[in-house]
């Protein structure tokens, strides 16, 4: 039987401590994190250079890596203090950066050596030779730009030799990554500092002519529609062979400011689908149950990019949204009484008895069950658990473990 | 030492503007440049190289493009066409091309311009030591900021002072997917998006076979400002002439070269500046606004 040995790196993000910890358990090879300068992620969860250490030492008992996203666009007196930066987060044991501005590869390569380099999606790597430049430049790997096609990645795996990373699950920007600067024009806000106003995603008008007082709008369908430029979120998980036989070396999961319910479900199913595809690649089949999973943490319709032809109006969120089945997460498992059959519980939004609830955790496993008896910390009955991270008792139907996750539907 | 560079929308124009005393035209075809008023054939851009060498006037081509794996084999020979032809420089985007004229001995002088992504003197010093022998500024960069790239940088860096600023590219076709929704069909007249919060606003907006380009919703105009970029020691100056067309373009070069001149001199005045200007702004196409962009912009209100 064939068996895929290289497998790809499942790379998730994570925002918080917390998140790292939920990422590696439920299957990430490596996660990336932000530190709290140089990053695109001002207003996301960053990490001291303590919860950086506290990461790494985690992640080395999984054989996890951990990755830092520098990959802001320095402006003058922006890389002040990178190369301290730098060695800190080599000292820490983080395995790699992510960067894409030239400034700071070269504060990171000539004061920091021995750091890995990632070149980021950012920069908009789109061919070999650019790639092949990177590799001469030292770096270890190059983040694709999204707007590269399969049949491209297969070309650039074959005449490149340096890692090759690609987005698989997540949101994009609709624009090149790093070629976009409407959010510094409409905003104020510098989009490749950190600050990105999302302005693609507003509604506009649309008209043939500049001034108000002379121009008609053209504007069109019925009702009238808006112009906008607002991508969908991107799905690979109907592609899992593609990518691994392609020889893609890390399989990128979007979104650090995502919840640890999305981080959990995301690399549960891609983790699921990997494995699945690299111990028996001639016989693997596609789950429908993992696109399932993935719909309950969807925020968007999704798509697959560029990987197969140029995204048209279907890839844009035009019209009336097609309802997404909602799942709200409503508690983590901190302890399980096999004895009792009662696991206890940090709740994470309200749920009450008579709930129809579902487990999950890592390995893709799934219980579903009503809600029947609660206790409060002291084991008083209680009918709803209102109170955020309070802990609470739940009779459940069958083992659960700490780390395992409880949703409901909206 | 001020170098004024210019687009070109025709081999006459090409011609007028190297006869007015445009230092170096910035020319281009439509598979390797980006946003250029016109495309070039390879016959013209010949025609061109030779009239402004007779003039000992400078050409550089626009290589600029985001390379994808079939256009990263194409340009091979293309550069090898603009070597033969001896154009001056070109610009380059993409590292892929730096790669590759390393490894095809192709000795073209190369500008770095990936538009949005050069900010700083260091960035421009990076590309520097490996071969380029300038760079393309940004357009978000407070003059504060120009200031200090000015001083540290090892090579000349160019800035426009004069035409549209691409803010957004995308790789999608992003007006013919709007309209395939709404069931119509892409108007041929030149389009404009407004911000839901601003119906004033007019960002111009197309499509070719690169994807899609949004616009600044006004175009800039640095004349009154010229004499501090001298003093930053910024002095490769772009005027682009993508969305101001035919004689009218070719008039307002003229008047940035009455300026350079007066600048290279002494004759650099209130009042002549004032009246450059004013007569700029009357020259510019009616249906677009002018502004100084980002250059009067305190660098800590954008962050």
């Amino acid at each position: 039987m064939r068996k895929i040995t290289q497998k790809p790196e499942v790379l998730a993000p994570a925002g918080t401590l917390e998140k790292l910890k939920t990422a590696i358990i439920y299957g990430a090879d490596a996660v990336f994190i932000g530190g709290n300068q140089y990053g695109l992620r001002s207003r996301a969860g960053n990490f001291t250079y303590d919860e950086m250490r506290e990461g790494v030492e985690f992640a080395k008992k999984y054989n996890a890596k951990v990755y830092v996203a520098a990959n802001m666009v320095t402006h003058e007196g922006d890389t002040e203090g990178a190369g301290e930066f730098f060695q800190t987060l080599r000292d820490i044991g983080i395995s790699a950066v992510i960067v894409s501005d030239p400034a700071l590869i070269e504060i990171c390569a000539t004061e920091a050596p021995g750091l890995p380099i990632h070149l980021s999606t950012q920069a908009s790597a789109t061919n070999y030779e650019t790639l092949n430049f990177w590799h001469t430049e030292g770096l270890e790997r190059v983040v694709l730009a999204r707007e590269v096609s399969m049949e491209e990645i297969k070309e650039i795996r074959q005449k490149t030799d340096v890692e090759i990373e690609a987005f698989i699950h997540g949101a994009m920007c609709i624009s090149y990554s790093g070629r976009c600067t409407l959010s510094n024009h409409m905003a104020d806000r510098d989009a490749n500092r950190g600050g990105c106003s999302q302005s693609c995603r507003w509604k506009y008008g649309l008209f043939e002519m500049p001034f108000p007082d002379e121009r008609n709008s053209v504007l069109g369908g019925d009702p009238e529609e808006d112009f906008s430029m607002s991508a969908v979120d991107m799905s690979m998980i109907r592609h899992i062979p593609d990518l691994v036989e392609n020889g893609i070396d890390s399989l990128k999961i979007e979104g650090r400011m995502k919840s640890i319910h999305y981080v959990s479900t995301v690399s549960n199913v891609y983790r699921q689908a990997i494995d699945a595809y690299c111990n028996d690649p001639d016989n693997y089949e596609f789950k429908q149950e993992w696109e399932d999973e993935l719909w309950k943490v969807a925020q968007r319709e999704l798509s697959v990019g560029f990987y197969y032809g140029t995204p048209t109006e279907d890839e844009q969120l035009f019209g009336k949204r097609r309802k997404i089945p909602a799942y709200a997460f409503i508690g983590q498992v901190l302890a399980y009484d096999e004895e009792t059959g009662i696991a206890t519980i940090q709740q994470r939004n309200l749920f009450s008895i008579g709930d129809e609830i579902e487990f999950y955790g890592p390995g893709f496993t799934h219980l579903h069950q009503t809600v029947e008896a609660l206790w409060d910390e002291d084991g008083n009955p209680i009918d709803r658990a209102p109170n955020a991270m309070m802990t609470v008792k739940m009779k459940v139907d069958a083992p659960v473990k700490p780390f395992d996750m409880m949703r409901k539907r909206k | 030492m001020i170098e004024l560079i210019t687009t070109a929308e025709s081999v006459d124009q090409a011609k007028l503007l190297v006869s007015a005393g445009v230092d170096t035209l910035y020319i281009g075809e439509e598979q390797f440049g980006l946003r250029l008023p016109i495309a070039f054939s390879q016959d013209e851009l010949q025609e061109i190289t030779a009239f402004a060498h007779a003039h000992q006037k400078r050409v550089c081509v626009a290589v600029n493009a985001l390379m994808h794996n079939d256009m990263i084999e194409k340009v091979v020979p293309y550069l090898a066409f603009l070597q033969t032809v001896g154009v001056d420089s070109i610009t380059v985007g993409d590292p892929g091309v730096i790669h590759l004229m390393k490894k095809h001995d192709i000795t073209i002088p190369y500008v770095y311009d990936a538009q949005t992504l050069v900010t700083s003197a260091r960035q421009v010093n990076f590309w520097a030591k490996r071969g380029a022998v300038g760079a393309v500024l940004a357009r978000e960069i407070p003059f504060e900021e120009l200031k200090a790239i000015g001083s540290q940088v090892t090579v000349p860096v160019e800035v426009l002072v004069y035409g549209a600023t691409c803010i957004h590219h995308s790789k999608r076709p992003l007006l013919e997917n709007y309209f395939n929704f709404t069931k119509e069909t892409v108007p041929s007249e030149d389009l404009y998006i407004s911000e839901p919060k601003k119906p004033d606003t007019h960002y111009s907006i197309f499509e070719d076979s690169h994807g899609t380009h949004v616009f600044a919703t006004n175009d800039l105009n640095l004349l009154p400002h010229l004499a501090s970029l001298v003093e930053a020691g910024i002095t490769q100056w772009k005027l682009d002439g993508i969305f101001t067309r035919g004689n009218n373009f070719v008039e307002i070069v003229r008047l940035f070269i009455e300026a350079k001149r007066a600048l290279a001199g002494d004759g650099w005045t209130t009042a002549l500046q004032e009246s450059l200007n004013e007569r700029v702004i009357a020259l510019h196409p009616k249906e677009r606004t002018l502004d100084t962009g980002f250059f009067l912009k305190d660098p800590n209100n954008v962050k």
